[in-house]
């Protein structure tokens, strides 16, 4: 049991499950304290000590039945459904057939289900474990079933059960027999289903013991594949909680205001007056932000990233409006304020797939100005997350002079390598001089530094 | 305290909370091992209520913590009570005026006054917060620390410290340490991501919103008024609304609002009348309530819109 729940854990733990030590050794106790008489609750202690995340529980939902069994019925021998003459007949008929029985109906007649060692012995035969997902433990487990001799089972069944005729096996027990062999050959497959996605669980253990440790913060975000996106989508969690404890530090250090006479005034009444207690002005450091990111295909990988650190960051932002374009420009706050920002960001891409060379950041500033200036006013930071290429449109610098007037600060991302600035169609050189700071953000390294300044002083 | 799950479960429905398997599992765990429940799910579906239902059935005296930004420790904690250290120096002026007297220099009175400092830094002068008076209560105790997730992330390290230990150091008078361990509920909204190390600390308990078999209990076991028919309806409309697309879904409470309003209204049946005087007690939102409008009432099958999805 004990060696079942540690490599259940492990299981967990390769599926993106965070599990520490000390959890793991609370639900050894908690197992203790309650016993295991009863599945559900068994499962509900598991659930309660080891997963404490709600977009866990899918996973744990899919491994459990893996490492601790359907509560499959197990199979039946001929013995519980034939009466001793029928039993006598069954006999008979597998004596003439003899020698042509296979593996499979043996068992199935036998009710022998395989043991840990053959199935392992299967398993090296039939190649590399199959892939994490439920339609691919269905084709193994039929895999597994062929070779044990599914394909010639219908024929032997067929003979049998002539013979069976031939013998005066009544048309009732004989139906008996084909319900107790179907029933027997469906224990037998899900037990091969079961082992099949066990197996699949521990491969992905071991490949994930296997990876190297994640130096993909300095990968650049043109050349992730989708695998290494999502590995770093996770470690997106842990830079937020780093940036985020940052951030608060800076804001409890950051120099206090000036004294605040009216508030001390009322705070020291009690003390008769007598100024024991001083109070100062808050500084206002969290700051307003309005992120205008270009989701087009060239920089989408960047732009969901930023959207997640912001998202991630929300309690140390005062307040944050995003936007998106590619030839037109969309508010996409709402998307973040009503959902978690993994499902917004998702959301966003599918309402505004991206088009061949139809970026227009002109015509969508210019939209901006027009439409959305409001959000925008002296406390506010404008990031512009882009690579400034603009195919050839006008880039509408009025406009971006305007917002620059009202805005607190103008910062500028750009996941372009800085020797392709200002080649082709990009005015990012344009756009420049009119930017409180540019920052080139073409790893999370770099994306995570560069939203690191936005909380400074 | 309880002795099987199931003992658990019947506490709390003793109490007119209906728990699922897993709530009582959970509780029964947590009575076992001494462990902090985190408690997450929506807003109004009982989290809060767990606890108070918890603290009656166990007879644990009921300490709350209510998070919000900007809570520290003074406000979670304790406090100097300033103003009683004033009133008492005035007034015990005349005898410290006593003890000086004697004094000979400056630094014998210096002395003479630093050996009753402990007076005035005595328990006496500590205002204490829900936390320190938790931990020390005489009688078996639960603290409810409400929505932890409007904490700031600083407070929530300071917890850590408090939940593994259950023990407090107050400078001037040295640690202060639990003489009964307290059980610990926390409930989050889930408005920001806490840090894994306070959830390593606890059981995890996310409750969803109630079947539709268990909200009926609910509803009849809260508004017994309600007659069966018209609770079962009122109940099935909520479902089919938690289907819709909403900015703010119905809790269990408002269910429980709206029930006694059809109640007070004494409503015979659910028409769209009725529906529509009531239904702002359901939904709070201008766009849920016109979206709802739109929801057919005689359909009976799923939750299905007449006109599709909105443009927005």
């Amino acid at each position: 049991m004990e060696r079942r729940l540690v490599e259940f854990v492990a299981a967990l733990r390769a599926a993106g499950v965070r599990v520490s030590v000390a959890e793991s050794e609370d639900c050894f106790r908690a197992v203790e304290a309650v016993g295991v008489q009863d599945r559900t609750v068994f499962r509900d202690i598991l659930a309660a000590s080891l997963v404490k995340e709600r977009r866990d529980l899918p996973t744990f939902n899919d491994l459990f039945p893996l490492y601790f069994g359907h509560g499959q019925p197990p199979m039946l021998r001929p013995q519980d459904a034939l009466s001793e003459d029928e039993e006598e007949l069954l006999r008979q008929a597998l004596e003439e057939l003899a020698g042509r029985l296979n593996e499979l109906l043996r068992r199935l007649l036998d009710a022998r289900a395989l043991s840990q060692e053959e199935l392992e012995a299967m398993q090296r035969q039939g190649g590399p474990p199959p892939r994490r997902s439920p339609r691919s433990r269905d084709w193994r487990a039929r895999q597994l079933l062929r070779a044990l001799g599914l394909k010639e089972l219908e024929e032997l069944l067929n003979e049998l059960f002539e013979k069976l005729a031939a013998l005066g096996m009544s048309e009732e027990g004989m139906e008996r027999l084909r319900a107790l062999l179907g029933h027997n050959l469906e224990a037998l497959e899900e037990q091969l289903r079961h082992f099949a996605g066990q197996a699949a669980a521990r491969q992905h253990v071991e490949e994930q013991e296997r990876r190297p440790g994640p130096d993909l913060l300095d990968r650049p975000f043109s050349h992730l594949s989708e695998a290494e996106a999502h590995a770093l989508r996770q470690e997106v969690r842990r830079l937020a909680a780093r940036l985020r404890s940052r951030a608060a530090l800076r804001q409890r250090r950051g120099r206090r205001g000036g004294l605040d006479a009216k508030a001390t005034v009322r705070a020291n009444q009690r003390y008769a007056g007598v100024p024991l207690d001083l109070r100062f002005k808050r500084r206002r450091l969290k700051p307003k932000l309005v992120l205008i990111c270009d989701i087009s295909t060239s920089v989408r990988f960047c732009a969901e990233f930023l959207l997640r650190l912001i998202y991630e960051l929300q309690d140390q932002v005062a307040k944050a409006r995003s936007f998106a374009f590619i030839d037109h420009l969309e508010e996409i706050s709402d998307d973040f304020n009503e959902h978690h920002p993994q499902e917004a960001i998702v959301s966003v891409l599918r309402r505004l797939p991206a088009g061949h060379y139809n970026t227009d950041l002109g015509q969508s500033l210019a939209q901006f100005c027009h439409t959305k200036l409001d959000a925008v006013d002296r406390r506010t930071t404008v990031i512009i997350l882009g690579d400034g290429r603009n195919n050839y449109h006008d880039p509408r610098l009025d406009c971006f002079e305007l917002m620059k007037r009202r805005a607190r600060r103008l910062v500028w991302m750009n996941p372009e390598a800085p020797h392709l600035w200002g080649t082709g169609d990009s005015d990012i050189q344009q756009y420049i001089p009119h930017c409180y700071s540019v920052h080139k953000v073409s790893t999370l390294a770099e994306l995570a530094a560069a939203v690191d300044r936005l909380f400074g002083a | 305290m309880f002795s099987s799950i199931q003992g658990v479960a019947d506490a709390l429905v003793g109490q007119q909370y209906i728990p699922s398997e897993e709530i009582a599992t959970v509780l029964f765990l947590a009575e076992r091992l001494g462990k902090p429940v985190l408690v997450e799910g929506p807003a109004g579906v009982g989290k809060t209520e767990l606890a108070k239902v918890w603290s009656q059935a166990t007879g644990r005296r009921l300490f709350r913590l209510q998070c919000y930004e900007g809570l520290d420790e003074s406000k979670a904690l304790y406090e100097w009570e300033y103003a009683k250290q004033m009133l008492y120096t005035q007034l015990l002026r005349e005898k410290l005026h006593d003890l000086l007297a004697e004094a000979t220099s400056l630094a014998d009175a210096a002395d003479r006054l630093a050996r009753e400092e402990d007076v005035f830094f005595s328990e006496r002068f500590l205002l204490q917060r829900p936390l320190l008076r938790a931990i020390q209560a005489d009688v078996p105790s639960l603290l409810l620390i409400d929505e932890i997730d409007r904490s700031d992330a600083e407070f929530e390290a300071f917890l850590l410290e408090v939940l593994s230990d259950f023990q407090v150091s107050v400078p001037e008078l040295g640690t202060l340490k639990a003489k009964v361990h307290p059980a610990v509920v926390l409930t989050s909204n889930n408005t920001r991501e806490l840090s894994d190390a306070l959830k390593r600390r606890c059981l995890y308990l996310y409750i969803d919103y109630p079947s539709i078999e268990q909200e009926l209990r609910i509803v009849q076991l809260k508004v017994p008024e309600l007659g069966p028919e018209l609770a079962r309806q009122a109940v099935e409309l909520v479902q089919r609304l938690r289907q819709l697309d909403l900015r703010k879904q119905p809790s269990v409470s408002e269910t429980l609002d709206w029930a006694r309003s059809l109640v007070t209204l004494n409503a015979a049946a659910i028409d769209e009348a009725t529906l529509r005087s009531t239904i702002t007690v359901l939904l709070k939102h201008e766009r849920d309530v016109l979206r709802a409008r739109r929801l057919r009432l005689s359909d009976n099958g799923a939750g299905r819109e007449e006109y599709g999805e909105t443009p927005r």
